[in-house]
């Protein structure tokens, strides 16, 4: 009789959630953005390479069964990021999100101590301190050098991976630590508003074209973390739409811009004057349904936090002016994929059901 | 059994924060990939075990094998990180044999200690050989935390985490290059 060698093979069970997939498909649609009309000098293979490369490692964020394997893909992801050339040495590039694997591992194994409960408070600091660290959000600013390769560099983190896997973290999150959930609501709303803050001085005030928008993107993340840390419909609504106008709009105007702040070209032109319009949130935009959603949530859930909220909103304007005119004079492919971005946001911004349907809002 | 296991994790840990060469980290990070796997051997987790131990050991070796070989064990102005080692370690003590409730702390002070003092070893290093030391350290230490989760983690966790400790040796560390 010969022995037996075989074993179960493990089942795992693959799902997306609603609110996951939905992100999944604005990064889709990001990514067909800026392969259809890429950025003078970026070869149209090399972005569809990455990018199908970065849908994939979102796929299997989304899609892993346990915050456990969030957290082990994000560092396979971190660890692949990182070997790509970049200007930053490897450490520096691997640094901050090892950092934040290390600290969501931690969070993880406080969530799951039996003990006081100050040990589920501990755990709250861990995933909201992990989740900065991946986005590259204060006070875990990544370090960045605004003459790196896009794909390289930590925009991709903040603009291209940070969506689905702040969505993972933060939907799983509520559920591991429920004794804590307030205090984790909390810490999301705190570290929000520091981010709008520090984001659009930074976006306005500094030196360097491509330094305001990275730190754009912080303030976008900003709005982002406070709409996830209301905890009512609205907010998540206003979240979702954030995470569509960082994919769909901020992110390939971003990759437009680039050549035009080599060459130190900028413009006033009025396609400069919707961009900036667009990345202000202003109306029709996406970003005012979404300033809207989350000003009304804000107000259900404690009306201050809407007046401070509404005082912030006002620093988009001053960067987004800047920001607008630093993408120069859009011509031939480009200025039909500004063209589609703007069409894009104004849809979402009229009628933003179809998606707020689709993430089951 | 299970306290002398997650005392060599803790120790692998120690070595990670504390040595600057090849040789010290491959010490290290085998200290830390055998503590873990005793622990989930112990556990009755046979196959998860060796996923470790194999991904832990293609790492060593290829540390041993590759680079310039010292051991770089404390050089001068190690102080801190000696300091940070032992205090890590009994806090971590502490969290898991006083502060919880329930079995399992051997397990917990191994995860504990591990993850925090290879989250200060990658705040610290400069090297690209020390930070991914670390990562696969990172790595061993999650997949073997999952077990402390109310749910059966299965094998893909610990898979995940071999793959990663053995392919952070065989990534190709690109240059720097402009835009």
């Amino acid at each position: 009789m010969e022995p037996e060698l075989a074993f179960a093979l493990p089942e795992v069970t693959l799902y997306i959630s609603a609110i996951s997939r939905a992100a999944l498909l604005a990064a889709a649609g990001s990514l067909a953005l800026i392969v259809v009309f890429p950025p003078p000098k970026a070869e149209r293979a090399t972005l569809l390479m990455w990018g199908v490369a970065g849908i994939a490692a979102m796929a299997a964020i989304a899609a892993a069964p346990s915050l456990d394997l969030v957290i082990l893909l994000t560092l396979a992801i971190a660890l692949l990021h990182s070997a790509l050339a970049g200007r930053r040495s490897l450490a520096a590039r691997l640094r901050a999100p090892a950092l934040a694997v290390a600290l969501l591992g931690l969070a993880l194994v406080f969530a799951r101590l039996e003990g006081p409960p100050i040990l589920a408070a501990f755990a709250a600091v861990g995933l909201v301190a992990g989740l900065a660290a991946a986005l590259g959000v204060l006070p875990y600013i990544h370090e960045f050098d605004p003459d790196e390769v896009t794909a390289a560099s930590p925009i991709v983190w903040m603009a291209f991976l940070g969506p689905v896997l702040a969505i993972a973290v933060i939907t799983r999150a509520r559920e591991l630590i429920p004794t804590a959930a307030a205090a984790f609501q909390a810490m999301l709303i705190g570290l929000g508003l520091l981010n709008i803050l520090w984001g659009g001085l930074a976006s306005w005030l500094t030196e360097k074209g491509t330094s305001a928008w990275h730190y754009s993107f912080m303030a976008d993340w900003g709005l982002v973390l406070c709409a996830f840390g209301v905890l009512v419909a609205d907010g998540q609504s206003a979240a979702l739409l954030v995470l569509y106008t960082i994919l769909l709009s901020r992110l390939p105007l971003y990759l437009w811009s680039r050549q035009p702040l080599r060459d130190r070209v900028q413009t006033e032109k009025p396609i400069n004057l919707l961009a900036a319009a667009m990345l202000a949130g202003s109306a029709p935009f996406a970003g005012f349904a979404a300033r809207v959603l989350l000003l009304r949530g804000a107000t259900q859930l404690y009306w201050p936090l809407a007046l401070v909220i509404a005082i912030g909103l006002l620093m988009w304007l001053p960067p987004s002016l800047r920001l607008g005119r630093s993408l120069g004079l859009p011509r031939g492919r480009q200025a039909v994929g500004a063209g589609i971005a703007l069409a894009l946001s104004v849809a979402i911004g009229l009628y933003p059901q179809p998606i707020l349907s689709l993430a089951g809002l | 059994m299970t306290g002398a296991a997650g005392f060599a994790a803790w120790a692998g840990a120690a070595i990670i924060v504390l040595a600057d060469g090849r040789r010290g980290l491959a010490v290290g990070i085998a200290l830390v990939g055998a503590g873990f796997t005793v622990l989930a051997w112990l556990a009755g987790d046979w196959f998860g075990g060796a996923a470790l131990l194999v991904g832990v050991a293609v790492c060593a070796i290829q540390l041993l094998r590759t680079g310039r070989q010292e051991w770089g064990l404390m050089p001068p102005g190690s102080t801190a990180r000696l300091i940070l080692a032992v205090v890590g370690g009994i806090l971590s003590l502490w969290v898991a044999a006083s502060v919880t409730t329930g079995a399992g702390a051997p397990l917990k002070f191994a995860s504990v200690t591990v993850l925090s003092l290879l989250a200060a070893r990658l705040l610290q290093a400069q090297k690209a050989v020390q930070v991914l030391t670390a990562s696969a350290g990172l790595a061993i230490a999650l997949a073997g935390a999952s077990a402390l989760g109310r749910s059966v983690p299965g094998l893909v966790p610990y898979l995940v985490a071999g793959v990663i400790a053995a392919g952070v040796s065989l990534l190709p560390v690109a240059e720097s290059r402009g835009a």
